[in-house]
């Protein structure tokens, strides 16, 4: 039997792919978009759920045609996978409002299916999360967490099992927080790039808990990673690219502040249904699309200290400036070096500035 | 090339703007509380409570005339952000890190205590955000907030039926945020709020829009077209930032005026006009003159430019309840303008109206879905020439634009 951080490497291969199913199932499968969709509803109706991602390394021309420039272009890659089927029999698309590029992929699938219906593109669905810190916001959240709701059982036919979903959910929070403090562990058991696969697995909850009990199980046979200790900040990764780029250089990357990471780890939904679940989504973050600056800095400075870190690295993506805007404030608070890598190409990363400022002894 | 405009109201609007400025500046040395407002958040509010306030995307407009923009640009680097990234709003916040504040156009913007803009994008938030950090300065934020689907008829259901047009959730969401913000000016002005005034004022803004909507419709339907974008756009946006005074009203009758007298005199813009022109985008603010430039040896004159046609049909909104009235306003503007299907279908039927021959399409990284526009026009029928560019950052403006647009001018609009 493989290990336990093997098989869920494996997995995390197949992301972007639903998860296999039986020949036979007709049980919807559901492709979603972006940190704010709550992903316990789709767990929740049943359906297979798979959260989208792109490719650096295919083309975008088609994405990147229907959303021009300026758009990130992980989201222009989303949308080039889809139209060209990548993603397999998707029965829906449900998009978060997480960023603007989620919402232009959004606008520009529910546009292309009205003025262009021989693409063949699923239905699309926007959960419009807000992130204002105020009751107004909690209250519109509330209602779109409903109206969410509501979509799903209309589309499965079946109410929907929230207690259960929340619960494994959470379950799966905690697994992987806990497998979060063997990365921050001295030296790190676990790179980034291995977190960032155990963490996105494509695997369904219940079979992700049980790869991650059996990770922890399995702690002490992991390796120790002494390198540069790293802090990533900035634009989402969704695929592996960027984590391997540093950590070939001789850097570890112990922590980082997107959603594909260790970011929304923290706090679990809790019991109290659809209105723990709108303030869960409303106070997730502070990714660097929807917080302040100063939200930001605090906790770049908070998980600084946390994973211990020796070096700052703020990565913001061509079309993706907003992490670029927290920077000079992240630097502020922070008592370690900092650096920004600014306008970077999706998928890659010119560590020239890294290499000049922050060399790193391999 | 220097832009000539011809029109009296344009001349009096430039006038009434300098005058106003200049009393905004003494009012806010004499210590009243002064606003900086981002274009697509309630105005209305502030002219109610007669709170001074002047709007950023105004005040970027006017830095980029006079060719200061880099310099703004150049500040907000100095202080460690992106001098790339949402420049209209950007060079504005420049001005808050000016040493020398009084050597800005028409003795500078006043340091404003409250900015208010909405968190559209990634990036306004932050901006807004950044200037709340200044002293004495505080940021109030709005959502913005998205629907999952809207009819496309948007200009027929607004001015009646916004309800419809917009949805109850996003009404609700900005009409419990405007109330917020009413009491967070009493308290932090003293100024009072007046239901009366307020309804006042909002009868005097649906005025306004409504005598826009009068000389849209004139110039759309007269041939030569009496005036072009370079006249029209100051004599419609200026007093779009007044609007909810009589002033602002009554330029706004007299401007509609003046042009039926120029079509009842049968004076044109280009008399020998053989191309009628649209432009989506945000005006080319560094260069004006652009707009006049294809008259004199290809006939093409711009008739069209978002400002005038939005004033025409996306502000006005009847209603008895003013602030959920106001709320639909605001609380999809942008889509209006950028979002698909309301963007693109509003823009055909605006190109029909005018006649138009071709579509200079204005794309800058900020404001996007430009894809679904171009297609819309194409598809049914106008010519759509796209160029790449910032209109507030003129180092991004490429010179060659002008070679590219009369060649299609040559080879498809007039071939």
């Amino acid at each position: 039997m493989p290990t336990a951080l093997a098989a869920l490497e494996e997995a995390y291969t197949r992301r972007g792919a639903p998860p296999a199913a039986p020949t036979g199932d007709r049980t919807l499968v559901v492709g979603y978009v972006g940190a704010d969709v709550p992903v316990e509803l789709l767990t929740a109706a049943g359906v297979r759920a798979v959260r989208l991602t792109g490719d650096p390394d295919s083309g975008s021309a088609p994405g990147d045609r229907y959303l021009g420039r300026g758009v990130d272009p992980a989201a222009s890659s989303v949308l080039t996978r889809l139209l060209a089927g990548s993603f397999g029999g998707l029965d829906r698309v449900v998009v978060s409002h997480d960023c603007e590029a989620s919402l232009r992929l959004f606008y520009a699938l529910r546009e292309l299916r009205r003025v262009e219906p021989g693409t063949g593109l699923p239905e699309v669905y926007l959960v419009d999360i807000l992130h204002l810190p105020h009751r107004t916001t909690a209250l519109y959240n509330r209602r779109r967490i409903g109206e969410f709701a509501a979509r799903l059982e209309a589309w499965t036919g079946r109410p929907l099992d929230v207690a259960g979903a929340v619960a494994a959910h959470d379950e799966r929070r905690r697994l992987l927080a806990a497998v979060a403090e063997l990365r921050r562990a001295v030296p790190a058991r676990l790179t980034g790039r291995q977190f960032l696969a155990v963490a996105n697995a494509a695997l369904p909850v219940d079979e992700h808990i049980a790869l991650l009990e059996r990770l922890l199980a399995e702690a002490g046979q992991l390796g120790e990673h002494p390198g540069r200790r790293v802090f990533l900040s900035g634009s989402d990764h969704d695929t592996p690219h960027v984590y391997e780029a540093v950590e070939s250089e001789g850097y570890v990357i112990v922590g980082e502040d997107h959603s594909f990471g260790e970011l929304f780890l923290r706090e679990p939904v809790g019991a109290g249904g659809l209105d723990a679940l709108a303030e869960h989504y409303h106070h997730g973050g502070p990714t660097a699309h929807r917080a302040t600056v100063s939200e930001r800095a605090a906790h770049a400075a908070r998980a600084v200290r946390h994973c211990r870190a020796e070096l700052f690295v703020a990565y913001s993506r061509i079309g993706d400036e907003a992490p670029a805007w927290d920077f000079p404030a992240q630097r502020a608070a922070l008592d370690i070096p900092a650096v920004l890598l600014e306008r970077q190409e999706y998928g890659r990363a010119d560590l020239t500035a890294l290499r000049k400022e922050h060399p790193c002894a391999v | 090339m220097r832009s000539v405009k011809t029109l009296a109201t344009a001349a009096e609007a430039g006038r009434h703007q300098r005058e106003w400025f200049a009393g905004l500046r003494r009012r806010v040395a004499a210590g009243e509380p002064f606003a900086l407002l981002n274009a697509d958040v309630p105005h209305e509010i502030f002219r109610t409570m007669d709170i001074p306030y002047a709007v950023s995307q105004w005040w970027a407009s006017l830095v980029a005339a006079k060719q200061r923009s880099g310099h703004y640009l150049e500040l907000v680097r100095r202080r460690g952000y992106p001098d790339y990234s949402e420049q209209y709003n950007s060079v504005t916040l420049g001005s808050a890190f000016d040493p020398e504040p009084e050597a800005a156009p028409w003795g500078g913007l006043p340091k404003p205590d409250i900015v208010v803009g909405d968190a559209t994008g990634d990036i306004t938030r932050k901006v807004f955000d950044i200037w709340g950090h200044e002293p004495g300065v505080t940021f109030y934020p709005l959502e913005s907030a998205a629907e999952n689907e809207v009819p496309a008829n948007w200009w027929e259901l607004m001015p009646h039926r916004w309800e419809q047009a917009v949805g109850p959730a996003r009404l609700d969401l900005l009409t419990a945020e405007l109330d917020n913000l009413v009491r967070f000016l009493e308290t932090t002005t003293g100024r009072r709020f007046s239901e009366s005034r307020f309804r006042a004022v909002m009868a005097l803004v649906n005025e306004q829009e409504e005598w826009n909507r009068k000389t849209r419709d004139l110039i759309a339907r007269t041939r030569p077209a009496p005036l072009g974008v370079v006249d029209s756009i100051p004599s419609v946006m200026l007093p779009q930032w007044h609007r909810g005074t009589e002033w602002a009203r009554d330029i706004a009758r007299r401007f509609y005026e003046e042009v039926r007298d120029r079509v009842d005199a049968g004076r044109a813009a280009c008399p020998d006009e053989r191309a009628r022109l649209m432009w989506i985008g945000r005006g080319l603010w560094y260069d004006m003159g652009f707009y006049q430039r294809f008259q004199e040896e290809y006939g093409a004159v711009f008739v069209w430019s978002m400002y005038l046609a939005i004033a025409a049909d996306g502000y006005v909104r009847y209603g008895d309840d003013p602030m959920r009235a106001l709320a639909a306003r605001f609380a999809a503007f942008g889509d209006q303008l950028y979002t698909p299907p309301w963007s693109g279908e509003w823009y055909v039927k605006e190109a029909r109206l005018h006649g138009i021959d071709g579509v200079v399409h204005l794309v800058s990284d900020d404001p996007r879905g430009s894809y679904f526009t171009a297609r819309a026009l194409e598809a049914a029928g106008f010519p759509v020439i796209e160029i790449h560019a910032d209109n507030v950052d003129a180092r991004t403006f490429d010179d060659e634009v002008v070679k590219r647009i009369a060649q299609w001018l040559e080879n498809v609009v007039l071939a």
